[in-house]
């Protein structure tokens, strides 16, 4: 890894704390570690282990209850939930584990709907969504809905409107969670080649060999976050 | 407005998702602007039928003065008085400033009229009046052909007589030209010179206007030498110069009605003010059950607005998530909800304008012309403006509750 490179995210000690009945949960301890432009990451670890939480703090989906997060070195605890749902729809591309496209909108408009949020829609954005379309191969069901496509299909689609506001970074839950192992491993060739392109790259998962397909790796354990082996 | 835009689409795709429910909630909203449309087109219609007859009784600044009996004080000295006569007509001309239009009138008692076996005696209301040509005018008579009366029929005392409809009706066939006829008043003939329009105003079945159909005009002259023998007035009708000093005319004829009755008061002027009262009244707590009813309907589409858009929000976490995920602000959540609501009322609204225009051209192919719902432009614009507004209070509720969702949990939520 370049060093070079420009810093994406960084976390400052961040933790999560979560109340849960009497008790206090601690999702997420000290954790602190930077992304730089161009990296393929993986989150390694067992469900429950504060993986997902880890996840949606990257997004700004979720605040932490301590420590601070810097996305392109600015703090982002103290801008508005307006300027983060603004990153979100510019900078940021979600890919989940169960896809989460939108049933009655067709492939094209699920792929269109970041730009929609868009602060001043781009002027390319039909240009846009249909590069989107061809980079994951799904131009030919531009106008079939979500129920009419295959798993691995729709996590294509999901991955072209990830990628459809060209993010910074590229975050995904277990995007292959849902999917067989054929299907699978086409959509992690899918983000190896993206990371290629330049594109920065976290996948979370719960799978040793899926996260051995990145170069970096992250294990969190018991919300504690520790470097793991890079190849 | 290209948001706006899309955001009815968005709004038009969630209803067609919803077909039944979403029709259920346009049909709600329908109901509501259309029986608010009929009910204001109903009321349109009646009122202006209303209104037309007050203009045909003379307008606002007709003053009606009329004999009466003297109050109990001054009964013993009623012999005094000579009662309306045609020196009242001119000095009210003389001494009320701005009078100018007096008309004289004295009635028939008992008036007979016939021609040829056929027979009209007024028995419904009829009657036949001396007047002068100010009556016409007063009263809005137009004439349907020949003429009034002129100062030669004044002077003369001729026997000249303008028929009303009814009368022509009675009187001569279908086609027949009344003019240069005659015609036997009490056994008197009398020379027909002027036919007036017929008016008509259907209530139902009902003529509102007979009452100007009825009746038959000689020269208060005629009335008074020849047939009634006696130029005693049974009224003295005047018109203000104009509404804004119909209170100022009325004290002055008063006045000078009193010095020539010589201080009995054997007489009664009034205005129509007090019918347009009882009209303005009238309008008015119409327009309070009309408001009432209208607010009902409103009550009733944005409750089934906003419990559709409710039910919605609970089935569309997920999707709410998503949109937050990939970019939402609140701000757009809400604009989504609060557009799909209005999309649903404006869409209902639309419906149920279409009905109600629908069922106001079938009432009034039905009901007789001249008194059936009108359809005012004002209610497409109420309408409107109704289920834009029911549409977006329906709205506000629901679309807050699902800009506050948090994404997290909407993600989660399955």
């Amino acid at each position: 890894m370049t060093a070079a490179a420009p810093e994406v995210l960084r976390l400052d000690r961040v933790g999560k704390r979560y109340p849960m009945g009497d008790t206090v949960v601690d999702a997420l301890v000290d954790a602190s570690f930077t992304l730089h432009e161009g990296e393929a990451v993986a989150i390694l670890g067992p469900s429950g282990s504060g993986k997902s939480t880890l996840m949606h703090l990257l997004g700004f989906l979720d605040s932490p209850s301590s420590g601070e997060i810097l996305f392109e070195g600015r703090p982002v605890a103290v801008i508005t939930e307006r300027q983060r749902a603004q990153i979100r729809a510019e900078k940021i591309g979600f890919v989940f584990q169960a896809f989460n496209l939108l049933p009655r909108l067709t492939v094209r408009a699920n792929v269109a709907l970041p730009l929609s949020y868009h602060g001043s829609p781009p002027a390319d954005a039909d240009a846009r969504i249909a590069r989107a379309l061809a980079l994951v191969d799904m131009t030919h069901r531009a106008h079939h809905r979500p129920g009419e496509l295959s798993g691995g299909q729709r996590q294509r689609v999901a991955i072209a409107r990830a990628l459809v506001n060209e993010p910074r970074i590229l975050l995904a839950d277990e995007p292959t969670g849902n999917l067989d192992t054929k299907t699978a491993a086409a959509i992690l060739d899918l983000f190896k080649e993206l990371n290629r392109l330049g594109r920065t790259i976290v996948v979370v998962t719960h799978s040793p060999e899926i996260a051995g397909h990145f170069r970096r790796q992250l294990h969190v354990l018991d919300g504690r976050v520790k470097e793991g082996g890079a190849r | 407005m290209k948001r706006l835009f899309s955001g009815v689409i968005n709004g038009l795709i969630e209803i067609w998702g919803h077909k039944l429910r979403s029709l259920l909630t346009i049909c709600c909203v329908m109901l509501g602007v259309a029986s608010m449309v009929l009910t204001t087109g109903f009321m349109e219609g009646f009122f202006k039928g209303w209104e037309v007859s007050l203009q045909e009784q003379g307008g606002l600044e007709k003053i009606t003065g009329t004999p009466s009996s003297p109050s109990e004080r001054q009964a013993p000295l009623a012999a005094v008085s000579r009662g309306f006569t045609p020196r009242d007509a001119r000095a009210l001309a003389e001494l009320v400033p701005g009078l100018e239009i007096i008309s004289p009138e004295i009635d028939a008692v008992r008036a007979r009229l016939t021609r040829a076996g056929k027979s009209y005696d007024g028995r419904r209301g009829g009657r036949v009046q001396g007047v002068t040509n100010a009556a016409f005018e007063i009263n809005r008579y137009e004439l349907e052909s020949g003429r009034f009366f002129s100062d030669l029929d004044f002077n003369d005392h001729a026997s000249v007589i303008v028929i009303g409809g009814s009368v022509k009706k009675a009187l001569f066939k279908p086609g027949e030209n009344p003019l240069g006829e005659f015609v036997e008043m009490n056994g008197q003939p009398f020379r027909v010179v002027g036919v007036l329009k017929t008016y008509e105003r259907l209530w139902g079945d009902f003529n509102t206007l007979y009452w100007k159909n009825d009746i038959a005009f000689v020269p208060l002259a005629t009335m008074a030498a020849k047939v009634q023998r006696s130029d005693r007035l049974t009224g003295l009708n005047f018109k203000a110069p104009d509404v804004t000093r119909l209170r100022e005319t009325l004290d002055a004829a008063s006045n000078v009605l009193a010095q020539t009755h010589r201080g009995i008061i054997d007489f009664d002027v009034r205005t129509n003010e007090e019918q347009l009262a009882s009209f303005a009244s009238t309008k008015a707590s119409f327009v309070i059950g009309g408001s009432a009813i209208a607010g009902v309907s409103l009550l009733v589409s944005g409750i089934g607005i906003m419990n559709l858009m409710l039910a919605s929000i609970n089935e569309r976490v997920r999707e709410i998530g998503i949109r937050k995920a990939v970019g939402a602000t609140p701000f757009n959540i809400f604009s989504q909800f609060v557009a799909e609501a209005v999309t649903l009322s404006l869409i209902g609204g639309l419906a149920g304008v279409g009905v109600a225009v629908g069922l106001i051209q079938a009432l009034s192919a039905m009901l007789p012309p001249g008194n059936g719902p009108l359809l005012a432009p004002s209610a497409f614009v109420v309408g409107f403006a109704f289920s834009v507004t029911a549409g977006v209070l329906a709205g506000v509720y629901p679309a807050i509750q699902a800009a506050k969702l948090d994404p997290i949990e909407a993600l989660r939520y399955e």
